[in-house]
């Protein structure tokens, strides 16, 4: 079912953190232009969930697709979280997989087309719409390789193709999915956003309670929440949980040039390692032991207040960890 | 025998007698302090100058308690990258054939779970030590992993999973190899254990255990005799690097592995995705007018 026209509208005012997958895909494309790869007519299903007695379903948890920003083709990877915990398996990884190397192919070939200069109005985009606790359990293994590769095509993808996320939804980017988003471009966040590698249960229950309380949502929001990545400088964007607030974000930032893109970087180069290393030696220095430390030391010092502090005015006022130079 | 935590014992039967630099790579000398449970530096094998990076597993971070036993932590995981990005840039001018392998020794039980982990920020840590080890690859440096205990989750993806080549040695050296035991599995996906123990027998998607990595295609090689690791890792060294000399990048690292995974049986429908998805992609793109 193609969303255009009237439904197209509606989701733009929709809440992004309850938008589906599907929904977020096609809303962050222009209107009418979103054509899902693999779609659930396809029935490409995993083929390992029906052994241990799970239902399958026909796209897997993930919708993959093209679409256009303007003159620019865009793929999408959107994940649902409401399937088995948005986890990624053999089938929903190797699509994420396959729709960041067609990105690059289309790239590649726009570049034959125009004669070896891709016109900037023309470069391929890609977007990422995470909603997942990682590696599937059910199918692990599988789980974990698909992210092998993944981040083996972001490598190939990287100065090519503007990898921009988007991580507003219900479970946010854990496990594997919480390094992945930090290999792409641009992060853009809502409020609701979390950005995590090991899910607050897990060190509670590796480390033990004294480390990590995970009933303490207060405690889990401002160590893995929006506002903690904002001011670390994870995040480059944080915006109102509305979808056409993540569209408009996303369109501004296809149009930057790709030099400006590549400046947001996270990971990926000698010097963003150094810069990270200093970080690191940073919080044993200043002895931190909670996010509202680093707040303070980046010149918050009403650190206690942020939590409930509305966005915009948290925008006006936040003082961030100064940018990579 | 096994060879769990003997990760410095491993790095002085694969290399040339004494030639082993600590914290040396190229001209650059990385600081020892940080990162105590990764070991860097400089070695000959075979006569050919190699970069080396393991991890020790008798080491524990005075500075971050959850990092001990081989977890690799936020300084680990950094220092490791560090090591590679000093190879590439100690290479910077060599051709391919000139640029020095990388050989990983892997013996690692996972990332670092913590609160201050998570707060600076562990996932930024292990993706930087992947895409270096990816990169590193793609310019031309033969990167080999060499599995010599554990190699579990997180900490296998990012040391170990992006070399050209990945062995392992053979089960009966007490190998763990998974994402996490069927116990914990059972447990979070609330299925009886003993049914998911029947089932492990037929699906290797969520089995532990060296012939499954194997048919998977997160192995290229399994070595049953631990005699043997030097020459398998200067033989794998080779293969690498004369894929490299052809171009022929996609038939090593991840992508390499995938197609081997196919052919062994393993991992089948993510080869049928990654090919209907080609086809209807290049049908869209010539409806929007793309290409």
């Amino acid at each position: 079912m193609k969303i255009a026209g009237q439904r197209w509208q509606k989701i733009q005012e929709q809440s992004f953190y309850r938008a589906t997958a599907r929904e977020r895909a096609a809303g962050v494309a222009d209107d009418g232009t979103f054509r899902e790869l693999l779609g659930p007519p396809d029935k490409i299903c995993s083929p390992h969930l029906p052994l241990l007695g799970e239902v399958a379903q026909f796209d897997d948890g993930m919708v993959t697709g093209i679409g256009l920003l303007g003159t620019r083709p865009v793929f999408i990877i959107s994940m649902e979280g409401t399937f088995l915990g948005g986890g990624i398996g053999e089938v929903n990884g190797a699509k994420m997989t396959a729709a960041i190397r067609l990105a690059c192919y289309t790239c590649d070939a726009i570049r034959e087309k125009y004669d070896g200069q891709v016109p900037e109005d023309k470069r391929p985009v890609l977007v990422i719409s995470f909603d997942t606790g990682g590696v599937r359990l059910h199918e692990a293994n599988a789980g974990l390789l698909a992210h092998a590769d993944i981040i083996d095509a972001i490598q190939d993808a990287r100065g090519k193709v503007p990898m921009l996320s988007l991580c507003g939804s219900r479970l946010g980017a854990f496990g594997g999915m919480g390094f992945v988003i930090m290999a792409t471009d641009v992060v853009i966040m809502n409020e609701q956003g979390r950005i995590g590698l090991t899910g607050p249960e897990v060190i509670e229950e590796e480390v033990g309670r004294d480390e990590f309380d995970a009933s303490d949502r207060a405690l889990v929001w401002r160590t893995t929440g929006a506002k903690h990545r904002y001011i670390m400088g994870d995040c480059d964007y944080l915006v109102a949980d509305r979808v056409s607030a993540f569209r408009e974000k996303v369109l501004a930032v296809a149009a930057f040039p790709l030099a400006r893109i590549l400046r947001m970087r996270k990971t990926g180069s000698a010097q963003l390692v150094k810069r990270e290393q200093e970080l690191v030696a940073l919080s044993v220095k200043e002895k931190i032991k909670d996010s509202t430390d680093f707040w303070r030391y980046f010149g918050n010092d009403q650190a206690e207040n942020i939590p409930e502090m509305e966005l915009e005015r948290f925008l006006q006022t936040v003082k961030r960890r100064p940018e990579a130079k | 025998m096994n060879f769990i935590g003997k990760g410095r014992q491993v790095i002085e039967m694969i290399t040339d007698p004494g030639t082993f630099i600590e914290n040396k790579v190229g001209n650059a000398e990385l600081s020892p302090g940080p990162g105590p449970g990764a070991v860097v530096g400089t070695a000959k094998c075979g006569g050919q100058v190699i970069t080396m990076i393991a991890n020790d597993a008798k080491q524990q971070n005075p500075r971050f308690k959850v990092v001990y036993s081989g977890i690799i932590g936020l300084e680990e995981a950094y220092k490791m990258a560090e090591a590679v990005y000093c190879t590439m840039a100690a290479d910077q001018a060599e051709p391919v054939a000139g640029k020095r392998p990388i050989v990983l020794i892997v013996d690692t039980p996972g990332n670092a779970p913590g609160k201050l982990e998570e707060i600076v920020g562990m996932n930024k840590a292990t993706v930087a030590y992947q895409l270096a080890l990816a990169e590193a690859r793609k310019q031309g440096h033969p990167t080999v992993a060499l599995v010599i205990g554990r190699a579990i989750s997180g900490a296998f993806l990012c040391h170990g999973l992006h070399a050209g080549k990945v062995l392992c040695l053979a089960d009966k050296f007490n190998i763990m190899i998974h994402v996490m035991p069927v116990t914990s599995i059972a447990r979070i996906i609330k299925m009886p254990l003993a049914v998911l123990q029947e089932r492990v027998k037929s699906n290797p998607v969520f089995a532990s255990g060296v012939t499954f990595a194997y048919q998977l295609g997160a192995v290229d090689a399994v070595l049953e005799d631990s005699a043997a690791m030097k020459t398998q890792v200067l033989a794998a060294i080779s293969s690498v690097r004369s894929a490299q000399l052809r171009g022929e990048y996609s038939s090593i690292g991840p992508e390499g592995r995938l197609q081997a995974a196919i052919e062994r049986g393993g991992r089948k429908t993510a080869g049928i995705v990654m090919k209907k998805m080609r086809e209807e992609a290049d049908n869209i793109l010539r409806a929007l007018e793309i290409l």
